[in-house]
């Protein structure tokens, strides 16, 4: 039976709207294992990225568990959650999020920094992973002179670090153009083929979304499809 | 360096110009506020120089005292050496001398007039508290021996008063000393007197010194003395003031004010009263002064001289003991204290506008930089984290405002003393410019900017490190 990283056991999130309390998830249960390659799509403000936001501990759900490789996070605060997060998840932005003043290499080795590993071997680790995402040669590029793809590559190598057990993209091809999207969307597929990464990504475009080996249907804030693809 | 540090150093150069706008306004603020504190503190220590030759750090003397009589000789305790000797023991460190002064004026010889006018003060040439550092400012000619005359057995010259006023134009003598053979006594005299009147006064010149030697109901003296040295305290007001003679000899003016003595005769001017020879009593003096051993921290010198002040008291209750400071207080009024609060005042209004800048910079910049606090939140920062992000960038304004501002300080400080810049003083003297920097006002030149950095930046800091991740996130979505 394939490891379990990620589970939600009826997972509730509600907001305060300005007249009503929305509910942005809906008693949503929900499994990921190791090696999965999991596309999120739905319209817009079904959940999407709540769901992406409580399964990568940047939101609390309102209701309901998140167990992260068998540890319940409902029972843990503050700086270990920040820890937890640091350590386990990579997340992948829309907007790359990448600090324009650092040089690429800072910028993937931040995470690692930032959970305390020595900088040695980040930088050494970094270089390997800018040669995977096939963007070596601007490794001492500032982050706001890459292109959109370039930055998303940084962006993934950036998620790797820490050699997290799974990566959360959310829309990762949302500000790219289609020949990016291609490229990004088949990077993280190889990643997944063969390295074993999990990643869990978020996208409303169809033919993004097509990538997911297993996807899963969202529909005012529940899942109205989980399928997995051959 | 730390992640945390490394990304306030990135905020810094990324805002360069606004951060190096409030960094300016701050030092230029320090530095000012350094500058006038340093030149308000040497022109108080001008001023606290000459007022200390009159009172050290304290002075005791006869309750029915005032402030405005210390400066002339108007008091006399007659049992001065009693109350030096106790401050002494039971006061350890500290140490004392009985001081006595006489008014005075100067001429040369008997027809020339009288110019300008001194204090004469007595000085023991041994043990007084003032003798090193007279020593020490001799510019031309030396200080006492022993083998200088005193007064002993001098018969007085010729007593002489003159109006206008209230006092009879009367002379008391022929003009001519009746003991032709006394040498001169010595007399130690300010540079600045001798720069204003140099034909007058200068090593080796003998004057006659027509001396007011006890105000209460006495008469005048005429002495004969030799200028045997000059001194420069670097405050001329001193120096255009004070003389210093040995203490025997002034106690021995004195006393030609005293009516009981033994009746003599002024060959064609008639019977006359005073001593020959003089008895002198060394425990008598004008008062009593008192140097305290300096604080272990001179930050604040106004309380220290008040500690001083009740200690002498507790231990001589029947005087009255005046400080330096009252003296200080008494000569400038409240200036010192109007000028330094209103410094205070101006460089806390100014700081106070900086600070709200900060803060209104480091908000806008958590604005924008929304996006970027949450992503570092998703990579597995802590709270403390973004907080100490901010703060650091709180701590670098800070230190190098503070440190501008010293350095500029320093710099204008440098080239002031540099182009020796002098302006007119009391007396006909010039007085240069120049600055006494005090260590309290330095460290809080630099302590300050950095509390008030901290300050401000700890607002907009704690609000961003209480971002929940995702707020931060969907907010930097918005901004972009």
């Amino acid at each position: 039976m394939k490891n379990c990283l990620i589970e939600l056991q009826h997972v509730t999130k509600r907001y305060k709207g300005y007249e009503s309390e929305v509910v942005a998830l809906d008693d949503i249960s929900l499994r990921i294992f190791a090696g999965e390659f999991v596309a999120i799509t739905g319209p817009s403000g079904s959940g999407k990225s709540t769901l992406l936001h409580c399964m990568g501990l940047l939101d609390r759900p309102t209701e309901g568990k998140i167990i992260i490789e068998g540890k319940d996070t409902s029972k843990i605060t503050g700086k270990d959650i920040a820890l937890l997060r640091g350590k386990k998840i990579g997340f992948v932005f829309q907007s790359y999020n990448l600090i324009p003043r650092l040089t690429v290499m800072e910028n993937v080795i931040l995470p690692g920094l930032i959970i305390g590993k020595r900088r040695e071997y980040l930088e050494k680790r970094a270089r390997k992973l800018l040669k995977e995402v096939g963007i070596l040669h601007r490794i001492n590029h500032r982050g706001a002179h890459l292109s959109g793809g370039e930055q998303q590559r940084v962006a993934i190598a950036r998620a790797l670090i820490n050699e997290p057990i799974i990566i959360l993209a959310d829309e990762p091809t949302g500000a790219l153009d289609s020949e990016s999207s291609r490229e990004i969307m088949d990077l993280l597929l190889e990643m997944n083929r063969n390295k074993g990464v999990t990643v869990v990504f978020v996208s409303h475009d169809p033919v993004v979304a097509r990538y997911g080996r297993r996807r899963l249907e969202m529909k005012d804030g529940a899942i109205v499809e989980d399928r997995k693809i051959k | 360096m730390s992640v945390s540090r490394m990304l306030a150093w990135n905020e810094i150069k990324e805002h360069k110009i606004v951060y190096g706008a409030i960094i300016i306004v701050i030092a230029l603020t320090m530095a000012s506020f350094l500058l006038e504190n340093a030149y308000i503190n040497y022109m108080m220590q001008v001023v606290n120089d000459t007022v200390k030759n009159i009172t050290a750090d304290a002075v005791v003397t006869n309750t029915d005292c005032n402030v405005r009589d210390l400066y002339g000789t108007e008091t006399t305790i007659h049992d001065a050496g009693k109350i030096a000797q106790l401050i002494e023991e039971k006061l350890p460190g500290y140490k004392t001398s009985i001081r006595v002064t006489a008014q005075a004026t100067y001429g040369v010889g008997i027809k020339d007039v009288a110019a300008d006018a001194c204090t004469l003060q007595g000085i023991d040439i041994h043990n007084d508290i003032c003798v090193e550092k007279i020593k020490k400012s001799l510019v031309a000619g030396r200080f006492f021996s022993d083998e200088d005359p005193i007064l002993r057995g001098h018969t007085p010259l010729y007593i002489r008063i003159e109006g206008p006023g209230y006092l009879p134009d009367i002379v008391y003598g022929s003009g001519q000393r009746l003991l032709h053979k006394d040498p001169p006594y010595p007399v130690i005299v300010g540079a600045a007197a001798a720069k204003i009147h140099p034909s007058i006064i200068s090593v080796g010149k003998e004057l006659d010194l027509y001396v007011s030697a006890s105000a209460r109901g006495t008469n005048y003296a005429c002495v004969r003395v030799k200028i045997i040295g000059l001194y420069e305290s670097g405050t001329p007001t001193v120096d255009a003031m004070i003389w210093f003679i040995p203490d025997d000899s002034l106690r021995e003016i004195k006393c030609y004010g005293d009516v009981e003595g033994r009746s003599w005769i002024i060959p064609g001017i008639g019977g006359f009263q005073g001593f020959n020879p003089i008895k002198v009593n060394k425990s008598i003096g004008d008062v009593v002064l008192v140097k305290a051993p300096p604080p272990p921290i001179s930050l604040n010198p106004v309380g220290h001289s008040e500690s001083v002040r009740e200690k002498i008291e507790k231990i001589v209750p029947d005087y009255r003991v005046f400080t330096w400071h009252d003296l200080l207080v008494y000569g400038t009024g409240s200036m010192q204290d109007v000028v330094t609060y209103l410094l205070w005042g101006s460089m806390g209004v100014t700081l106070v506008l900086c600070g709200f800048a900060i803060k209104y910079v480091m908000d806008s910049i958590i604005i924008r930089k929304m996006r970027e606090i949450g992503s570092l939140k998703a990579f597995g920062a802590r709270d403390r984290m973004i907080f100490e992000i901010f703060m650091y960038q709180g701590i670098f304004i800070g230190l190098v405002s503070g440190f501008a501002g010293i350095f500029l300080a320093i710099l204008v400080m440098e080239v002031v003393n540099w182009l020796g810049i002098r302006m007119n003083f009391i007396a006909g003297t010039q007085l240069k410019i120049g600055f006494v920097v005090n260590w309290f006002t330095v460290v809080i030149t630099l302590v300050l900017p950095v509390v008030l950095s901290l300050i401000s930046a700890s607002i907009p800091a704690k609000r961003a490190a209480m971002l929940p991740p995702v707020e931060a996130l969907r907010k930097g979505e918005i901004n972009l």
